[in-house]
């Protein structure tokens, strides 16, 4: 007997749904980071949205990245639904604790498709998701080093506070050693 | 309705309320419930289980609304509909789950370098 799914495509149903909720994932941080660009926008921190927009554009990148690749390989990816977000924060340093929870579950998430991976032998899909893995390696400690500065610039240097933190980047990748 | 089954189609999986069948020939997956038969592609097939995994049951059960005694599925590239009964969701995902086992086993034999016996 043929095997009729195999023919259509190499990726196991466990690991496309695992992908198409990380597709939804991807699209409500992206969500998420805009709405904090908004937020940022409105309270007079133009550096800090410019940094949150940017953001949000990744994080779409991100999931069609995923889209794109499970139409490649035959299998069937879901446009998600994106659920309404928070769009009123009560502080700048909240918007960065946000920022460093929704990086930490998304890297949660990318670990644990990895393991579906193994589990199904779907080597080319384990494959693509290490550069998920170096990617959220970067975002979460831009997320930390945020959070560290505002601990450090005291509050009433708004602006110095505001160009600071959107000019963190993380430039020791040690993958790309 | 099982009686005059085509001699290409191969049986994959069967319960007393209805059977699915693969057929090489043309690629598809065939199922026969309520007195019906329709077939599926491979990625069809899969869309119709997930939809009829998803409906919630325990709601059917609970609720006293009348909207909630039937559900209505459409099937994928077809005019056709399932109205269905709590029994028959119940009935019909036996079915497709015990289609979709045989189908990973066939699967995972064919990795192995293995095949099901042909049909005589």
């Amino acid at each position: 007997m043929k095997d009729l799914a195999r023919l259509r495509t190499a990726i196991k149903e466990s690991v496309e749904l695992a992908l198409n909720q990380q597709i939804q994932m991807e699209m409500v941080s992206s969500s998420k980071y805009l709405a904090m660009a908004g937020w940022c926008d409105r309270n007079g921190l133009d550096h800090c949205a410019g940094f949150f927009y940017k953001q949000s554009d990744e994080e779409r990148h991100h999931a069609m990245k995923l889209f794109h690749y499970l139409c490649d390989q035959g299998a069937t990816a879901y446009s998600p639904e994106v659920p309404a977000v928070a769009q009123e924060f009560d502080s700048l340093r909240s918007v960065f604790e946000g920022a460093l929870e929704q990086e930490v579950s998304v890297t949660d998430s990318i670990n644990r498709i990895i393991g579906i991976c193994r589990r199904e032998s779907d080597y080319a899909t384990e494959e693509l998701l290490k550069w998920y893995v170096k990617e959220q390696m970067e975002e979460e400690y831009i997320a930390r080093r945020c959070l560290e500065l505002i601990d450090q610039i005291p509050s009433d240097q708004i602006y110095y506070l505001d160009k600071k933190l959107a000019s963190v980047t993380y430039d020791g990748n040690v993958f790309d050693e | 309705m099982t009686s005059n089954v085509p001699t290409t189609y191969q049986e994959v999986f069967r319960t007393d309320k209805g059977v699915v069948y693969q057929c090489d020939a043309s690629y598809r997956l065939i199922l026969e419930f309520w007195n019906t038969r329709t077939q599926f592609s491979a990625r069809d097939f899969a869309h119709f289980r997930r939809m009829v995994e998803t409906i919630d049951i325990r709601q059917m059960a609970l609720s006293t609304a009348a909207s909630d005694d039937v559900e209505i599925l459409t099937l994928p590239r077809s005019e056709r509909c399932y109205v269905l009964t709590l029994c028959e969701i119940v009935h019909l995902r036996e079915l497709l789950n015990g289609a979709k086992l045989m189908l990973d086993l066939n699967s995972m034999l064919r990795e192995c370098g293995c095949t099901l016996p042909q049909p005589a």
